[in-house]
């Protein structure tokens, strides 16, 4: 399978979505898909230059601190994969409200059950998704009605919330947690992983000085290949122009955070939902492109901030002519 | 009743060409019928909306142009979902009715069926909760637990996009059971109905292999409609036949929602389901058809004219 090229559930050569008009599109696989996804994910990126690597991370830098001195007093602004599309998407609809209160649900938390139950089958200490989740939960409430006092090697942050709720509630929880668990086992054959991949992880934050500006990656697959690693992206919904950006800001922010040597080989996407794949090398034109990418998402919630802090309306930078898309 | 769905033949090799052939005809179909598409807002396909618009274009438009309603068979239907979703999950409740509004409370996005049941007269709502519990207990007589190792997984969300993300065909499976297909099919559909049986059941179902066989590039190799007031369960082997024969049903009423969606006008097509319509005051041949011009309330109650009941089709009572 070619760089770059689609991976669907319409398997051998059928045309998928709409291409790219600089990547091979709709080149599918053959069924079982999880050993072609895996072989997407685990063959050797090719030789790579990253020439201007570090020249491009101190230009991002040197930007995003500036568009952090614009923001109003109150609280930082911290971009994830999330905000980034949505103010790429819409950017005249932007909005961040500086009281962002976050309300845990079955939905926002199956990621963070979901990504230690695939890890405990990846390690063999589950059987299935469904035990392994089951098992997460367990322990989680336990080690939630056990804490006395803050403890950062405590339980999970969501252990607090699940632990006052109904049978209900809890059931839901569990029960989101293992569809989205399932999704991501069923994507790989893990036993063809020469290393055992990190499963989820801690996420790259790149931060300004001062802090007021941050950047946080998150990917849900590291796995080590000779010499770099290759990243797996599980997102929602399907694959639309944005593919690129999706998939290429977990690198960069990589490159920010931990320099050049961080920067995967390759970013392998999975849209479960529906059944896309994705696979996008990582090299400086992309890296590039989603430097300025990030870079207009952060001026449109910038202005945003600036709109909410004045009650006047302010057009934002990363609207009209600088929209950028991937295709 | 596991057995049944596991079927115990040997399941059907699957078609490498078939999704991407499925996919080819609606890509192809979509553009020779539509012409280019905008950049606007995808039109986004549900089962509902489908059935809707393909009985009656003008029922679809009115019935678009209000918030949801929420009435009690709604609100039961989504009380016994979550009630179903919590046995296939837990394996166990000591009340569903209760468990099955916490789970709706929680999960945040069907507040309007929350308060309505929190709104709801103390005789009304006791009403509702023995009909919950009456439909959980025929879920646990019915549904001996699931083995994790058939990998169940429950209200899974599909999403195939066309024509460049223009038209995107949208589903949320009750419950899906099976490790993703290799050379042969092996994953089954159920989806839960709390109401009595109509047509258009088997549509939808047939609807979801469709999806299903686009998303991953293997269709289920059976669907299947549990009725938890009853118990019954009905379910089909997937052919390839069935599956191209929903997609010419798929095609047509996608591209009568793509019409409206760009302003077409709708056009009225008389039915038996005319009294019912919320846009009968505004139809001149649905008033026709209906007699009246004011729509009726409430469900179809049975020995009344009906074009959506259905008889049994292949048909077994759960057996615990």
């Amino acid at each position: 399978m070619a760089q770059g090229d689609a991976v669907t559930g319409a398997m051998n050569v059928h045309v998928v979505t709409r291409p790219a008009p600089d990547a091979g599109c709709g080149l599918a696989v053959t069924l079982p898909r999880s050993a072609s996804v895996t072989e997407a994910l685990l063959a050797l990126p090719p030789e790579r230059a990253l020439d201007g690597a570090t020249a491009l991370a101190g230009w991002l830098r040197g930007e995003l601190a500036a568009l952090a001195a614009e923001l109003p007093p109150g609280p930082g602004l911290s971009i994830d994969a999330w905000r980034l599309l949505s103010a790429l998407r819409h950017p005249e609809h932007s909005s961040v409200s500086a009281d962002d209160s976050f309300v845990p649900s079955p939905r926002i938390c199956r990621r963070a059950v979901g990504i230690a139950a695939v890890s405990r089958c990846v390690r063999g200490w589950s059987r299935s998704p469904a035990s392994a989740v089951a098992e997460v939960l367990a322990a989680a409430a336990d080690d939630a009605t056990r804490q006395q006092a803050p403890d950062p090697n405590g339980p999970p942050w969501w252990a607090a919330w699940y632990l006052q709720l109904p049978s209900g509630g809890r059931a839901a929880v569990a029960a989101e947690a293992v569809t989205w668990a399932t999704q991501l086992f069923s994507a790989f054959e893990w036993d063809r992983f020469d290393r055992p991949p990190v499963i989820g992880g801690r996420d790259d934050w790149w931060r300004t000085a001062g802090g007021r500006l941050a950047l946080q990656g998150r990917v849900e697959v590291r796995a080590q290949l000779d010499g770099t690693t290759a990243f797996a992206v599980v997102a929602h919904g399907w694959s639309d122009t944005y593919w690129r950006t999706r998939l290429g800001f977990p690198a960069l922010v990589s490159l920010l955070a931990r320099g050049e040597r961080a920067v995967p080989g390759r970013v392998v996407g999975i849209w479960p939902a529906s059944g896309q794949i994705r696979v996008l090398p990582v090299d400086i034109p992309i890296l590039r492109q989603v430097a300025d990418s990030v870079l207009a998402a952060a001026a449109t919630l910038v202005d945003a901030r600036l709109e909410s802090a004045s009650g006047a309306p302010r057009p934002r930078r990363g609207a009209g002519g600088h929209k950028p898309r991937d295709t | 009743m596991l057995d049944r769905l596991r079927g115990d033949g040997e399941r059907p090799v699957v078609d490498p060409g078939l999704a991407g052939g499925l996919r080819d005809w609606l890509e192809v179909g979509l553009a020779e019928r539509l012409g280019p598409l905008s950049d606007d807002r995808p039109v986004r396909v549900t089962k509902e909306r489908l059935n809707q618009v393909l009985v009656c274009e003008a029922h679809l438009a009115a019935s678009q142009e209000g918030p949801r309603p929420v009435t009690m068979e709604l609100a039961r239907g989504s009380l016994v979902d979550a009630a179903f979703r919590h046995w296939i999950t837990v394996g166990r409740s000591d009340d569903p009715f209760v468990d099955a509004l916490a789970a709706l409370d929680v999960a945040g996005d069907q507040a309007d069926v929350v308060a309505f049941v929190e709104g709801l007269h103390a005789s009304e709502r006791a009403q509702l909760a023995a009909d919950v519990a009456h439909h959980a207990h025929s879920i646990a007589s019915g549904w001996p637990l699931v083995s994790h190792r058939w990998l169940p997984r429950t209200q899974e969300r599909i999403e195939v996009p066309l024509v460049g993300g223009r038209v995107i065909l949208t589903a949320v499976v009750d419950l899906l059971l099976g490790a993703p297909a290799g050379e042969r099919a092996s994953v089954c559909l159920v989806e839960v109905k709390s109401g009595a049986r109509r047509l258009e059941h088997r549509s939808d179902l047939l609807y979801y292999a469709l999806l299903e066989t686009l998303r991953t590039g293997a269709p289920p190799f059976k669907v299947a409609t549990y009725y938890t007031a009853s118990g019954d369960i009905d379910d089909e082997a997937v052919t390839e036949d069935l599956i191209t024969g929903v997609l010419v049903r798929v095609l047509e009423g996608t591209v009568r929602l793509v019409r409206l969606a760009g302003g077409a006008a709708p056009v009225p097509s008389p039915n038996p389901l005319c009294a019912w319509c919320v846009g009968l005051p505004r139809c001149l041949p649905g008033q026709g058809r209906a007699g009246t011009s004011i729509p009726r309330r409430g469900r179809l109650e049975d020995g009344e004219e009906s074009a959506h009941r259905a008889p049994p089709a292949v048909s077994v009572r759960g057996a615990g």
